[in-house]
């Protein structure tokens, strides 16, 4: 009877991987990555992340296939601007079956929660990820108060 | 049967399941007498978390992204997720010689064609 019972759960335990299975397949069947969320029409600016890790905000952003003289960032008190161009690569002599990686200038522009030292932002392109680090001045770090 | 016994169910193999958000990777493909090209958008995705399967005219081609955690979170847009995308492979390709390098997040992917696929130039002669 034990085994039995051992029997059905693993029976039950296969059909929530199934389920769970087919559930992904039909959120994710065949949606391409650049296309958007869902069924929106096609974002042409990066993603970005933002983190707060105290001294300083850190800002991702996807830019794959994007060199680094073609991207711009601009920054001032709290605004920051990131745009560029994405050349096409498509080599010379092929014939083309198919061309889903959108070729185009972006530019996208945010208001970061607090104002950053622009001379001490750092950025690095790596992975066809745009990794700024963005300290926040002095009035906008975070303090310890002693208490009286 | 005690009661324990229902209560304490162990854990099946087939739960063991960590799942990663899949999407299907934006993909240029090109092709010209000698080979097949594919470049694929994969931003993040280190090299030695791609793998390009070729089975039985079916490629699979995955990649998966880890971002570093850190901080608290200002805005979320891109998570990590495995970049997943199945295509067929005409028989044809020399599986033996398929490279890829990946450069800037984007993957290049050469699949040569079988020196018997190439075209090929007949002479005819002036009988």
């Amino acid at each position: 009877m034990i085994t039995r019972l051992q029997d059905i759960n693993q029976i039950l335990g296969a059909m929530d991987l199934f389920r769970s299975q087919m559930n992904s397949m039909f959120n994710n069947f065949d949606r391409s990555y650049s296309g958007g969320r869902d069924w929106s029409i096609a974002e042409t600016y990066p993603r970005t992340n933002l983190s707060d890790m105290g001294d300083n905000l850190e800002l991702i952003a996807e830019v794959p296939g994007v060199f680094k003289e073609d991207l711009q960032v601009k920054i001032q008190g709290n605004y920051l601007e990131i745009s560029g161009t994405r050349k096409p690569d498509n080599p010379e002599g092929y014939t083309v079956h198919r061309t889903e990686r959108a070729t185009a200038s972006f530019s996208r522009s945010f208001t970061l929660p607090y104002e950053v030292d622009a001379g001490k932002v750092e950025a690095t392109l790596k992975d066809g990820l745009l990794t700024m680090s963005l300290p926040k001045s002095e009035a906008a770090k975070p303090r310890q108060i002693s208490i009286q | 049967m005690s009661e324990n016994e229902i209560v304490a169910r162990n854990e099946q193999p087939g739960e063991l399941v960590h799942q990663l958000p899949v999407a299907a990777p934006a993909v240029d493909i090109y092709e010209n007498d000698a080979e097949i090209l594919l470049h694929a958008d994969m931003p993040g995705v280190l090299k030695d978390d791609i793998s390009v399967n070729i089975d039985n005219g079916k490629m699979l081609l995955s990649g998966t992204r880890r971002l570093q955690p850190g901080g608290s979170a200002g805005w979320r847009e891109l998570t990590d997720v495995e970049f997943r995308r199945t295509f067929a492979v005409p028989q044809s390709i020399d599986v033996n010689k398929v490279h890829a390098e990946l450069k800037d997040g984007v993957l290049r992917l050469h699949l040569p064609k079988s020196e018997s696929a190439k075209p090929r130039r007949i002479e005819i002669k002036a009988g």
